[in-house]
């Protein structure tokens, strides 16, 4: 189950990454999308992706297994991605360019294939930063920088991370509402109601929720954070690294 | 009603199942009106103040609140995390947090426990910790609604044993919800009693609510400390057929730690079987195994002469039945009458006005109530019926008698002999030694997975 694959352990918040400040680190992972959509050259995100792998086993203390784990699936989709992209390319039905490959009826013309793989590696790419952002951060930590650093309204990042937190209870809600059916005698699968179950627990555990931080004085007014998130050297260090890379990628890549 | 509570004693509050105890609770805690719609006659005063007027930041700050579901109430990942936040949410200097956070955690027993992940820690240490969270900004008012309901015995016994450490020390008035009369009472300095419409029907010292008004309050079904039910269930009959059984079967979630280690197990008709241990010691994935909700790594499970988890679910519902913990869980539709008849045969239909008259939820009171809005108790009983109506021939309950007062744990065994007579087999993996005591005929006792004891029950209670 994916809630299980990011469970991050201690070593990895500790690591060098881990202690950088989640919202350097989102300020990171935003300017490398963004640089990411300036180019459809296939070198840049295959820079930024081995960086980011690299980063996150070295720095980041992640083990390669969960590493792996994490991104085989998003993987396997970017190369769906991709491969559909080439085959359903404008560019094969036009006779000027260069045929590549031809399996019977299907032709993929040479601009199509460059395409398809740019594509390819951006989702690639996209998603080795994501995973290893997800798998040195504490989602906690996150919110408290979130408030802390970017101003982001308290009520919206702490109901956020109590609804994050939520997450693998839903995953067994779902279980046992399909359980419930089947003892009931009733076809497995995907009914419905199934959904309509799912929501009404959902509510409802977002009311109790909301009670239980209510009654805890959530939302009151002026808050101490208990956990300080200052800005750090590390930071700098992380940011000024990140942003050379991006362009040595995009030099890379011209 | 009206009622004054001292400063520093502990109010307890009983009755029967639907008397509106949670809704006094979160009136007390400052949620009804405000967080809650509702309306309110009469007036509630904390110090002096009236709750309605103080708005919830003045209640917040006198009351602190801990509710049946520890997963439901915590907020932060990590222990201290979820001590400080109240303490954050009043702005509380940081250094005090720093002082208060390892402080409030040694009354509550979880000393050391700081960076720990609250998802990781037992039920029972998860409600300490609730306990904890709510006991942070010194509250002159504890409030607890069945804080132990979804404990084991350990678990219990250990949230008792904080609350009265907090008595003791006169840290909190505190008010208490409890089903558990056994280990409640003794705590309790004074004690309010409701009937089924809310109504008080005593207050006072406990030994003078005890001798004053036993009767009324065993007729409007509330438990009173040290009794047992009126009735066990009749001698079993001599065990039939195997009915089910699972050789060596094995289980883990996502592949991970197996839950259930090479676990070997047989059932017979008429026997009723009561599993217990520790909470994550596999009871429940065992139930879900042998009636083929789940489907074992290794090994084999036979139900009716075959694998349950391959059965079509309509001839599995024929021969097994499984009432999952949490009720809510398992309701599929939007009114009490659709739930309670979803998917039955029009012969079974027959049997529900009078099923459900037995449980204490008449059709004609509850047909279309939302099965969302029923009681804690009540909901239990619904989900109960939804399966015995069916009759299963082996029967797995999980937690069958949390929050059930006195006439709902009678019917429920009314009910249960009268179906195991007819051959059924009856396993229950439960935390209630009552339940234990009035209808087990073996307790299987379970423990990290395996079966630790497997006797009958005459010599399992000389041991306990």
């Amino acid at each position: 189950m994916i809630v299980s694959r990011l469970q991050v352990e201690d070593a990895q918040l500790d690591s060098p990454l881990g202690r950088t400040s989640p919202v350097a680190k989102l300020a990171i992972a935003i300017v490398w999308l963004v640089g990411l959509a300036l180019t459809l050259h296939p070198v840049p995100p295959l820079i930024l992706a081995g960086v980011a792998l690299a980063a996150g086993l070295a720095l980041g203390g992640i083990p390669p297994l969960q590493l792996g784990r994490t991104l085989a699936p998003v993987w396997l989709a970017a190369v769906a991605i991709g491969v559909s992209n080439m085959v359903f390319s404008m560019a094969n039905g036009d006779p000027t360019t260069a045929t590549l490959l031809r399996l019977g009826p299907v032709r993929i013309a040479e601009p199509a294939f460059i395409a398809g793989v740019g594509i390819m590696l951006r989702v690639a790419a996209i998603a080795a930063v994501g995973g290893v952002f997800a798998l040195t951060t504490d989602s906690t930590r996150l919110a408290d920088a979130l408030v802390q650093q970017a101003r982001v309204p308290a009520r919206f990042a702490y109901g956020a991370l109590a609804a994050y937190g939520a997450i693998p209870r839903f995953a067994e809600d779902l279980a046992t509402l399909r359980q419930a059916r089947r003892i009931r005698g009733l076809r497995a699968g995907w009914h419905p109601r199934l959904f309509v179950g799912l929501l009404v627990l959902a509510i409802r555990h977002a009311d109790r929720m909301a009670v239980a931080m209510d009654a805890r004085a959530f939302g009151s007014g002026a808050r101490t954070p208990y956990r300080q998130v200052r800005w750090t050297w590390m930071d700098a260090a992380v940011g000024t690294g990140a942003v050379a890379i991006l362009a040595i990628a995009l030099l890379a890549g011209r | 009603m009206g009622l004054d509570v001292e400063p520093g004693t502990v109010l307890l509050i009983v009755g029967p199942s639907g008397s509106g105890k949670s809704t006094l609770a979160l009136t007390a805690a400052g949620l009804i009106p405000g967080q809650i719609p509702a309306t309110v006659e009469g007036a509630l005063t904390l110090d002096g103040d009236d709750a309605t007027t103080l708005g919830p930041v003045g209640v917040a700050a006198r009351v602190g609140l801990v509710l049946q579901d520890p997963g439901a109430q915590l907020v932060m990942e990590r222990v201290e995390d979820e001590v400080a936040f109240g303490l954050e949410n009043r702005a509380w200097p940081r250094e005090a947090i720093r002082a208060r956070v390892p402080q409030v955690l040694d009354e509550v027993g979880l000393a050391g426990t700081e960076r720990a992940r609250s998802r990781r820690l037992s039920g029972g240490q998860q409600q300490r910790l609730a306990v904890a969270g709510a006991l942070a900004p010194r509250p002159g008012l504890l409030v607890l609604d069945e804080p132990t309901a979804n404990l084991d015995e350990q678990g219990s016994t250990a949230l008792i044993a904080t609350l009265s450490a907090i008595r003791q020390a006169k840290a909190a008035t505190i008010v208490l919800i409890e089903h558990q009369v056994d280990l409640a009472w003794p705590l309790a300095d004074m004690v309010l009693a409701l009937d089924a419409t809310g109504r008080p029907i005593d207050v006072g010292k406990p030994k003078n609510v005890l001798r004053r008004s036993a009767d009324a309050m065993r007729g409007a079904g509330i438990w009173l400390p040290g009794e047992n039910a009126a009735q066990r269930l009749g001698t079993p009959r001599d065990p039939g057929d195997v009915l089910v059984r699972s050789e060596g079967v094995r289980f883990g979630y996502d592949r991970g730690e197996p839950v259930v280690r090479d676990l070997t197990f047989r059932a017979a008709g008429g026997e009723r079987i009561a599993l217990v241990g520790p909470n994550g010691a596999g009871k429940s994935t065992l139930g879900r195994l042998l009636v083929g909700l789940l489907r074992p790594d290794h090994g084999k499970v036979e139900l009716a002469g075959r694998d349950p988890a391959r059965m079509p679910a309509a001839a599995l519902a024929r021969h097994a039945g499984y009432v999952f913990q949490e009720p809510e869980r398992q309701f599929l539709t939007q009114t009490v009458g659709d739930e309670v008849r979803l998917g039955l045969t029009a012969q079974e239909r027959g049997h529900v006005d009078e099923l459900m008259s037995r449980l204490g939820l008449p059709l004609d009171r509850f047909e279309g109530r939302s099965p969302y809005r029923l009681s804690g108790g009540e909901g239990r009983r619904l989900s109960l019926a939804c399966i015995l109506v069916r009759r299963p021939e082996v029967l797995v309950l999980d937690e069958p008698t949390f929050g059930q007062d006195r006439l709902g744990y009678e019917g429920l065994l009314a009910i249960l002999d009268g179906h195991l007579d007819q051959g059924a087999c009856l396993i229950a993996a439960t935390h209630d030694r009552r339940f234990v005591r009035d209808v087990a005929g073996r307790v299987v006792e379970m423990e990290a997975g395996w079966i630790v004891r497997d006797e009958p029950m005459t010599a399992a209670e000389d041991v306990a």
